[in-house]
């Protein structure tokens, strides 16, 4: 992302406001989609990863287009992408410690079967 | 970079001086209290951060010899268990939040934008409001020790449920929360302002793979403080939530695990552990080069380890839960993280051995707490590396062995390498230099007391002697090791005595010198001692790594230079230097008075944070629209020394 | 007024050693401390959604899925709005950023009262509070505290809009920043009488009546809505040169980012903490 005087990307700015509003559109409707999909009967596994991909595309989006990441100095994105990733790697490893079987709770082992499972 | 060029992002013009109504006056005194509490110079914050350490560092030590003490005899009755526990935790609490941190805060602050030629960090008042601010916090802490309460009696770590409202009815532990918030506010402001300071504010031709290892490692401590404080907040958030509102974060009966505790707070508190020893790092790297007469052995690589250690700081934090059954894989993968992250360590350390290996040594006082950190530093990873067998530390855990492990890490390491650094960094920031005699005598007895009173521990600990136990029996054979313990704790004090009454004295009565008196290598050197209020008297062109060493080689190049940018920065009006606030402070008054209204007070509760509250806003709000213009002046002329 | 030569570049900073601005920098490391904010907490809602303890309230009874969906529709649009502010005050458009930012508040001061409206409702009727359960304790914690970020921000638009009513250097006008606060208030009530003129010609509808009934009733309301509307206009009529302009752009640009912010963690919130319960 090299960086250019204000008046030769002013061809740019005029399309920025266009990008803006279609890119909330398609916010608007991917929303609708997640809210639409969890009502239909699909095995959970697939509305689960439908959901994430589709929380993730609108993620992007936002951080990429309305955070202007797109057009930024790439150092701004490696420094977001710093904590996210941290943030997000610790979130998923407290689940997999607390989702393990040896940390269930005892209220939770409501059966021996339910116990051995996973 | 033009320091005095005009940033079109400030909004403001700097050569027309605007109306501006009353409320906003200017401090403008050099001398004086007020020019103390409104400076936003990065020299003076860092010389109030070293103060206020150093303080509370004797402090801390006072309660580390009232422990000792206690234990010096099995059965003692010197302390009672509730004393006792107060303070193990103040100690604990005071010498990681209150010691260590701010006085690596001290040297980062004066340090860094003289390691990267500039004249100022990139928030000057941000950086005020984190000094008041940490000094806000450091009273809250400390109020339980006024009050019937008593002091925060739980532990530096505060384990829930031992801190909900059940077991700790009293106010003592609301107090340890709410000044560890205002200490993690601090500490995260004042880390965004250095990164944001070393990552752009650097003097033209110092790119990053130029910059001293101290500023380097700064950087990284920075990123993990902004990444890892977050975690004790909300730690500490849902503590408080269930202390005073009733929630069940923490609460059994309702579905709360406390174990959850345990995982937030050492989130955290890993990566604590990596801030406390990253700034001692850097110094010691900056110190073995100058001392050794040849450059860093392994420059990118030590560089990189640092990131590399921060990095892993954040994988590798249950294994201080290896006892609370996690489960085979999940102690296994920490473990193995754990066991990974010593070869970053060891990494550093044989660049270091490399620095010196071939060199002109000149063993002078900093040098001796160099190689001293070396070492024990290195004692302390042994024994770390001996924790990171989970199947042994199932023995270790809560016993005095761990009490050895990071008293050498944090003594031999962290404590070594600041110490050095007052003595490496005492002729730049005072204009003298401390007595050779009086800093290696004070050198040998810290050594001796220091490792006279942890070695011990570690018998003591494979021996089965647990952490914070007020007494002991005398049938158990931990009676010798424990007196032979708090004798070299007392050699210990006596030697901090000695170094503290040398460096006030030498601050008086020092011997003076002129620039550079150990022929160093970075640009903090290169400038008068102590360093004129703008730093530089031109913003320096740096041209190769150990800035300094390449201008005192290539005199004439440099002086051309200099001359040159002299003539720019007087066409554009001289030197810009920020306006002095009271804002911050104010800003950290309210936030003092709203935090002893949570959770100091039993009546006045809410009135009293409101008006905290009313108080902070209101400093904030006059912060952010005083402007920030500054202001110009001409460089003093030099006295040739 | 800050004179400088040429065009302002709002994407490169030449007196910074990497050419971003260092607002800009400190405002992304911020946000990048933020996620691990929110990291940890909605972790905490997460952890204790794994095994819920018997007798767990089911979020299937307490929540509203249209209630929360308009309000995420609402963020985004707020989003929206934001970003077109940063675009417009880069072109030097003072009036469209105007209009933009206040659009942004409202929307924003929307998603709040969805948001309390939300709260109340499911303490009062659906008997879920802070402390009767685990899953109260994390939900409200978490979602009130993205409200809170949320409050915050509107509070900053709203300084800013005002702020940008500001009389450039040399002007003798002290009242401004009232003026400012005033306009803002006027506007809220624009707001509030609108909103209850048309709850009342609902009802007056609603209930057989005409329109000739709805004027009876609720005159007071359209007057109030008349006046509001003439004020709100009048304080904020052209006064002369105001100090804002492009080169406050980076100043509406940081707030912009911690807005946008905001409405990530509410995406991830929506899916994390409402629509994974529909499963």
């Amino acid at each position: 992302m090299s960086h250019s005087p204000a008046t030769a990307d002013h061809g740019d700015e005029e399309n920025k406001f266009q990008i803006y509003i279609k890119i909330a559109m398609l916010l608007a409707v991917i929303t609708g989609i997640e809210i639409v999909f969890i009502f239909l009967p699909f095995p959970i596994w697939l509305i689960v990863t439908v959901l994430v991909v589709l929380s993730t595309v609108k993620f992007m989006y936002v951080i990429f287009y309305f955070m202007h990441l797109r057009w930024d100095k790439p150092f701004c994105t490696i420094l977001f992408f710093i904590g996210l990733v941290i943030a997000g790697g610790t979130t998923w490893a407290l689940l997999l410690l607390f989702g393990a079987k040896d940390s269930m709770p005892l209220t939770a082992i409501s059966s021996l079967a339910n116990y051995f499972v996973g | 970079m033009e320091a005095t060029a005009k940033s079109n992002f400030t909004g403001h013009d700097e050569h027309v001086a605007p109306k501006r109504a009353s409320v906003f006056w200017r401090p403008t005194s050099k001398t004086g209290l007020m020019s103390w509490l409104t400076t936003v110079d990065h020299k003076r914050i860092g010389f109030l951060y070293g103060v206020f350490a150093l303080f509370f560092f004797l402090i801390g030590g006072l309660e580390a010899l009232l422990i000792r003490l206690q234990l010096a005899v099995p059965n003692n009755d010197l302390l009672s268990a509730q004393q006792y526990n107060e303070l193990f935790t103040m100690h604990g609490t005071t010498m990681i939040f209150l010691a260590i941190m701010p006085l690596s805060a001290a040297f980062f602050n004066f340090m860094i934008p003289l390691q990267i030629g500039a004249r100022d960090v990139a928030f000057p008042r941000l950086n005020t409001f984190s000094l008041w601010t940490f000094l806000a916090g450091a009273i809250i802490i400390n109020l339980g020790w006024f009050m019937k309460v008593g002091a925060p009696d739980a532990g530096w770590f505060g384990y829930a449920p031992l801190t909900s409202s059940t077991y700790s009815p009293d106010h003592s532990i609301d107090m340890w929360v709410m000044g560890l918030q205002l200490l993690g506010i601090a500490s995260i402001a004042a880390s965004l302002n250095f990164i944001v300071t070393i990552i752009n504010m650097r003097a033209p031709g110092m790119t990053m793979m130029r910059l001293p290892v101290f500023t380097w490692m700064a950087l990284f401590t920075s990123f993990l403080l902004i990444l890892s404080f977050p975690a004790i907040t909300i730690a500490l958030v849902e503590l408080m939530m269930d202390r005073l509102f009733g929630t069940n974060f923490f609460e059994v009966s309702n579905g709360g695990m406390p174990i959850l505790w345990q995982h937030l707070f050492w989130i955290f508190g890993h990566p604590e552990v990596y801030i406390l020893i990253l700034p001692a790092m850097g110094v010691i790297s900056e110190i073995l080069p100058t001392f050794s007469r040849k450059p860093l052995f392994g420059y990118p690589i030590v560089v990189f380890s640092g990131a590399i250690i921060g990095f892993m700081g954040f994988t590798v934090w249950s294994h201080h839960m290896f006892t609370t059954g996690m489960g085979t894989v999940a102690t296994a993968a920490f473990a193995l993280a754990t066991m990974a992250i010593a070869v970053p360590t060891g990494v550093k350390i044989f660049n270091w051995i490399g620095t010196l290996w071939g060199g002109h040594l000149q063993m002078r006082t900093p040098m001796m707490f160099a190689l001293g950190f070396i070492w024990m530093f290195m004692i302390g990873g042994f024994s770390g590396i001996m924790h990171s067998a989970a199947p042994a530390d199932a023995q270790q855990q809560d016993s005095y062995f761990v009490v050895a492990h990071f008293h050498y890490v944090l003594i031999g390491g962290s404590l070594f390498g600041l110490l050095a650094a007052i003595h490496y960094w005492f002729p730049l920031m005072f204009g003298r230099i401390v007595s050779e005699f009086w800093g290696k005598f004070s050198f040998w007895i810290i050594f001796t007391g220091f490792n006279v009173t942890f070695f011990p521990m570690h018998f003591l600990g494979l021996n089965g002697m647990p952490r914070r136990t007020f007494t002991y029996d005398s049938n158990l054979g931990w009676n010798t090791p424990n007196f032979i313990a708090t004798i070299g704790a007392l050699v210990l004090g006596v030697g901090i005595a000695i170094y503290f009454i040398t460096i006030v004295y030498t601050y008086f009565k020092g011997q003076k010198v002129g620039r550079d008196p150990w022929d160093a290598r970075t640009l903090e050197w290169s400038i008068p001692c102590p360093p004129p209020e703008y730093n530089f008297a031109v913003i320096p062109k740096v041209h190769a790594r150990d800035a300094f060493w390449y201008e005192k080689h290539h005199k004439e190049e440099i002086a051309k230079e200099n001359a040159e940018q002299a003539k720019e920065d007087e066409a554009h009006g001289g030197i810009h230097m920020p306006f002095a606030s009271i804002y911050p402070l104010v800003a950290s008054i309210g936030m003092l008075v709203a935090g002893i209204g949570i959770s100091a007070l039993d009546h006045n509760k809410l009135i009293v944070s409101i008006i905290g509250g009313v108080i902070m806003v209101a400093g904030i709000f006059l912060w952010a629209h005083e402007g920030n213009e500054g202001y110009h002046m001409q460089a003093d002329k030099e006295k040739k020394s | 007024m800050s004179s400088h030569a040429g065009p302002i570049d709002h994407h490169h900073d030449h007196t910074t050693s990497t050419g971003i601005p260092n607002k800009k920098l400190v405002m992304w490391a911020f946000l990048a401390s933020d996620c691990m904010f929110f990291g940890c907490l909605i972790a905490t809602h997460m952890i204790y959604r794994l095994y819920p303890p018997p007798g767990a309230p089911d979020p299937m009874d307490i929540y509203s899925i249209e209630l929360t969906s308009f309000s995420t529709f609402i963020l985004l649009m707020s989003s929206l709005m934001m970003a077109l502010a940063v675009n417009a005050i880069q072109k030097n458009n003072l009036k469209s950023m105007r209009l933009s930012l206040l659009t942004t508040v409202f929307f924003g001061a929307i998603f709040l009262g969805c948001q309390v409206y939300e709260f109340q409702h499911f303490v009062h009727e659906k008997h879920l509070t802070l402390t009767n359960s685990l899953f109260g304790s994390t939900f409200y914690t978490l979602t009130g505290t993205h409200g809170t970020h949320v409050a915050i921000g509107v509070f900053w638009l709203i300084l800013m809009y005002v702020r940008s009513f500001q009389p450039a250097a040399g002007i003798k006008d002290r009242g401004w920043f009232w003026r400012g606060l005033l306009h803002i208030a006027s506007v809220i009530g624009v707001v509030m009488f609108s909103m209850f003129a048309v709850i009342g010609l609902t009802h007056t509808l609603q209930a057989g009546e005409g329109f000739g009934a709805f004027l009876s009733h609720d005159f007071g309301l359209l007057i109030g809505l008349a006046v509001t509307t003439a004020l709100s206009f009048y304080l904020a009529r052209p006064r002369g040169p105001v100090a804002f302009g492009e080169a406050n752009a980076i100043d509406v640009e940081s707030m912009g980012l911690y807005w946008h912010f905001v409405d990530i963690v509410w995406i991830v919130i929506f899916t994390a903490v409402y629509l994974l319960e529909y499963l």
